[in-house]
């Protein structure tokens, strides 16, 4: 059924454009978007699709794109691999690009369906793929704050910086899937080359219904800093049993979009998030705006919006170097070169190059709770991590 | 020599047991089967992928409906048995061995296998005890699935590449299409066949009451194990043909909602039914397109965020509605709308074997 | 040691706490409510709304928020079970499915699917405890171990002693004979099931006060109902011995053995129990034939 609107409504398109030159209405970029909007998985990427939306909104509304809309058509994958796969099928029927909002299961379909039908596929919510970074897959993009690698060795940079000298023992909180336990695994072997002292991965699943037992190994085995990056669930729950259980050391974690209001919740001094997304604590001009356009259009609060935002800021950027008409092709060279302000959402510009999908450059920034001014900190300023 | 007066005259034992039998429906069954081969030629590349999937939903229905349905032993376990299929042969494709017909077999004999596992509790388990056996199972299984994938380095899942048969290369909606649709109609004729058998009788006795079946001298056990075997076999196979068909194989696409997914398409087509089988399979499949069709139609700029718990919402919405006030499901629809065109004034069609 | 075993009591009130529902359900509608998980789930959101309506009244707003939850069970009965009377008892359990369908898509439309916490609303804190032996739990763990322990009671002296309490009893035994006997059996059985949402939405509420609240907290109620079962379907005594192994093997699992199978241990205790004793520690032997 929607197939047949769909086709008939591109065919009236296509005769329209062809009559004349004065085309009343103009053709749009049409865009696809797999994003699990619903499914248990859906708080961390459903903030992504209604970013999008009000951005968008805002484009077209002021003109569009050299006088174009842009059209993006949203696919609820509920965080399901097949049903992302079935997305991507139908979305790529004269789409320019597909987004890929939603967890890392999907991305296997979504990519091969991309690669099948040459179409730039953009990571504008989940974790950055490693086709993204250098020697990054023609094809594949990311702008998701988030990265493997990067990110643990930011933190443990970080924990080493706060240590001040002193040999300190770390302690690491994986969930049971792939990406986390391998990142951790990882972040555990750079610990050592670092000279710390390192516990063995502590592997949680996902629905625990109590996080005490695994954060009771981390207390016994004597971790000074634990260092935890999975989804927001897994992470938080280990921090608070360990609070919880009257441990005294320090914890890391990776600050999705709960970040702000938990470290406000919680006001605990030992909770640092990391995060590549300026928190909305810090009032920029940019969050204000945000605030404003999304007041009364959007479920989540303004500031889950950032890694929507600005992922919609890249696209955008991309579609505007391509002008009209655009192709595939045309864009994904667009995109291999784009660079975008990113108006202080991010610590610095998102630049893309043929080789790097992913930036040239990533920023982080560490917040945690301040008993004193009784309010979140930034602990230092932004730190840059190059991209090579 | 097709049957005369309606299907109520046979005058020879073949065309008794003709599968079809009157005029009609060979007419209506060779349209159904023009339709089905030219509708590539029509249709878009979306119609077609629907129709796919409806079809594999129907093999995997078919074979919940030989467990549940014709013997009577509920099983929740259905998504684990697909799982058990898909990663076989992921595992196969793992190390080198690529060609179905290697993969397939050793696809059916590991559904073998784990029917006869879970088959075996049964037949001392009734019921909910059964089930709930059954949704054990399926956990264990999809622990062993996502150990399995969590050790393949790293992988979010497993690659299948395209299947080749000989020089056949099955890739693409439309080869799909005809792979798909194939092999239901073969799998539905298989399911036909074995209801009409003895066996399917056996079942039959078994679901109804199964301690008066072994006071007639049907061997209980053997036929329940039968039961479970038959409908595990198929759908291992399924879950094979749903890794080749997605090219792609994770553990998170298994979960409990597929088994009640399946429950649902049965249920909602009518137990014990084939053509019920197949009916609730198509319904299910398509129930959340017509859900967007609707939406879209009646407020297309519809609060998007809404429309997508709605969806899910609404298909359990129908099921409950379907459960509570139409037990005999869509076949138990499809028979009294045909009766009442086709015996219209009358009101009820004299008894036969079968309807 | 006594951490593992103070955290092993804890979950076990909260799987406990669910299991009540399972088996209170079960003596009633011989049906396994499957949407026993979403029922906690439940409890949780409206007390996040009651909390969110009355701020700073915990007094209000907890009573409140359990009387909605037995409130739904009623409904719940009256709509779906009854009219599924009489049909095979697969059907029954599907319709519980679809329950829990319609309760997660409905939580989702109205609280869309952000974590929550009550607690903030309720102006209440959840300071830890220490206990002896060195072990430290939070005071809402305190608070869900209290709950079971006064539902228990509760119940056994309900169903022992009052007089509605044995007609429940004996119309969760023989219906028929109950209802020849001038029992309301639609009464009592629209109870059990107001008690079973009540437990579920209490265990809900502690839960969410606890840790956190999201709709997709009803996969907790899959594990308990292994609890259930291994107790026995229709022992409510059963239910306090079972929730106490299975959770003693996820929290041994954890400390001592391998973390991830604690996924899945309350499956292998169901399995285990299936294959050798499949009515359950304390259930009826024939029970199995029933269904």
């Amino acid at each position: 059924m929607r197939g047949g609107i769909l086709s008939a409504a591109a065919a009236a398109l296509t005769l329209a454009a062809a009559l004349a030159a004065t085309a009343q209405t103009p053709e749009p970029y049409r865009i696809g978007m797999t994003v699990a909007i619903t499914g248990p998985f859906s708080a961390g990427y459903a903030p992504t699709y209604e970013a999008y939306r009000t951005y968008f909104k805002r484009v077209n509304d002021a003109g569009g794109i050299s006088g174009h809309p842009v059209v993006i058509t949203y696919e609820d994958d509920r965080g399901e691999p097949q049903r992302a796969a079935a997305a991507a099928k139908k979305l790529t029927d004269g789409a320019l690009l597909l987004i890929n909002a939603s967890i890392s299961p999907t991305y296997k379909p979504v990519m091969a369906e991309a690669e099948a039908t040459k179409t730039p596929l953009l990571f504008g919510g989940g974790v950055c793929p490693r086709e993204a970074f250098p020697p990054a897959a023609p094809l594949i993009f990311c702008t998701t704050s988030f990265g493997s690698k990067w990110d643990s060795r930011m933190a443990l940079s970080f924990i080493k910086e706060q240590s001040g000298g002193k040999k300190v023992k770390v302690g690491f909180a994986a969930q049971d899937i792939p990406l986390s336990r391998i990142e951790l695994e990882f972040a555990e072997q750079h610990a050592k080359e670092l000279g710390m002292d390192t516990i063995p991965v502590v592997v949680v699943p996902g629905a625990a219904s109590d996080f005490t037992p695994f954060a009771q190994n981390l207390k016994d085995a004597g971790a000074d800093w634990v260092f935890s990056w999975a989804p927001w669930g897994v992470e938080i729950g280990v921090f608070e049993a360990l609070n919880r259980i009257g441990w005294k050391g320090h914890y890391i974690l990776y600050g999705h979009q709960p970040a702000q209001d938990e470290l406000m919740r919680l006001k605990a001094p030992n909770l640092h998030a990391l995060t590549g997304n300026a928190m909305f604590i810090e009032s920029l001009p940019i969050h204000a705006e945000i605030t404003k356009l999304v007041q009364g259009q959007t479920n989540h609060p303004a500031h889950y919006m950032a890694e929507g935002w600005t992922s919609a800021m890249v696209l955008e950027a991309g579609l505007r170097k391509c002008g009209w008409p655009c192709t595939r092709d045309k864009l994904a060279q667009a995109l291999s070169s784009v660079s975008v302000d990113t108006r202080g959402l991010r610590g610095g510009p998102i630049e893309m190059t043929a080789d790097n999908h992913y930036r040239k450059a990533t920023y982080y920034k560490v917040y945690r709770w301040d008993a004193g001014k009784n309010a979140i900190v930034s602990v230092g300023g932004w730190s840059k991590l190059d991209i090579k | 020599m097709p049957a005369l007066g309606g299907g109520y005259f046979k005058t020879s034992y073949e065309a008794d047991l003709a599968l079809v039998d009157t005029r009609l429906r060979r007419l209506a069954l060779t349209a159904l089967v023009l339709v089905l081969l030219a509708l590539p030629r029509f249709a878009s590349g979306f119609v077609l992928d629907l129709v796919s999937q409806a079809a594999f939903a129907a093999i995997g229905a078919l074979a919940l409906n030989v467990l549940t349905g014709l013997a009577g032993q509920i099983s929740l376990g259905h998504a684990g048995l697909l799982a058990a299929g898909a990663f076989t042969t992921a595992a196969l494709v793992e190390r080198g061995i690529v060609s179905p017909l290697v993969t397939l077999p050793a696809t059916a004999l590991v559904g073998g296998v784990l029917g006869l596992v879970v088959g075996i509790p049964s037949l001392r388990l009734k019921g909910l005890y059964l089930a709930l056996g059954t949704l054990a199972m399926h956990h264990v299984v999809l622990y062993a699935a996502g150990e399995m994938q969590a050790r393949a380095g790293g992988n979010t899942g497993f690659t299948i590449p395209a299947p080749r048969l000989g020089g056949l290369v099955f890739r693409g909606t439309v080869a799909w299409y005809y792979a798909l649709v194939a092999l239901a109609a073969l799998v539905l004729v298989l399911v036909v066949n074995l209801q009409r058998s003895r066996a399917g009788r056996a079942w039959m006795a078994i679901r109804d009451r199964d301690v008066a079946a072994a006071s007639v001298g049907i061997d209980v056990a053997r036929y329940k194990l039968s039961a479970f075997v038959w409908s595990s076999v198929i759908t291992a196979l399924a879950g094979a043909l749903f890794a080749y068909h997605r090219g792609f194989v994770s553990v998170e696409a298994f979960g409990f909602f597929v088994a009640v997914d399946y429950i649902a398409m049965i249920i909602i087509g009518g137990l014990g039914s084939a053509l019920g089988a197949v009916l609730g399979a198509a319904f299910v499949t398509l129930l959340p397109y017509a859900i967007d069709a609707l939406v879209a139609g009646v407020s297309p700029d519809a609060a998007q965020y809404y429309v997508f718990p709605a969806k899910f919402g609404a298909f359990g919405l129908l099921m409950a509605l379907f459960l509570v006030f139409e037990p005999l499901g869509l076949v138990g629809i499809w028979r009294r709308v045909r009766n009442w065109v086709f015996l219209w004034p009358f009101r009820h069609r004299p008894l036969r074997a079968s309807s | 040691m006594a951490q593992a075993l103070a955290t092993t009591l804890v979950v076990a009130s909260l799987y406990a706490l669910l299991g009540a529902g399972y088996v209170l359900v079960y003596r009633a509608s011989r049906v396994l409510n499957l949407a026993q998980g979403d029922l906690l789930t439940l409890g949780g959101y409206f007390l996040f709304a009651t909390a969110a309506t009355f701020p700073d009244a915990p007094a209000l707003a907890l009573p409140l928020a359990a009387a909605l939850s037995a409130l739904t069970g009623v409904l719940v009965y009256v709509a779906l079970m009854r009219p599924m009377a009489g049909h095979p008892v697969f059907a029954a359990v599907l319709v519980t499915v679809t329950l829990g369908i319609l309760l997660r898509a409905a939580i989702v439309l109205v609280f869309t699917d952000r974590t929550r916490h009550p607690l903030q609303n309720l102006g209440l804190s959840n300071p830890p405890r220490p206990l002896a032996g060195g072990a430290v739990v939070s005071t809402f763990d305190l608070v869900m171990v209290g709950a079971a322990v006064a539902l228990f009671a509760a119940l056994f002296v309900f169903l022992k002693v009052s007089p509605l309490g044995i007609r429940m009893r004996a119309a969760g035994e023989r219906a028929l004979l109950a209802s020849q006997r001038g029992i309301n059996f639609h009464g009592v059985f629209a109870l059990s099931w107001a008690l079973a949402a009540f437990a579920g939405g209490l265990a809900g509420m502690i839960y969410s006060s606890n840790v956190r609240l999201e709709p997709s907290l009803g996969i907790l109620g899959l594990r308990a109902f292994a609890v259930a079962l291994v107790g026995g379907l229709d022992s409510l005594g059963g239910v306090v011995p079972a929730a106490l192994l299975v959770a003693a093997v996820e929290v041994a699992s954890v400390r001592w053995g391998n973390p991830l199978l604690s996924d899945v241990s309350p499956f292998l205790c169901l399995l285990a129990m299936l294959l050798i004793r499949p009515w359950g520690l304390f259930g009826t032997r024939e029970e199995l034939e029933r269904v």
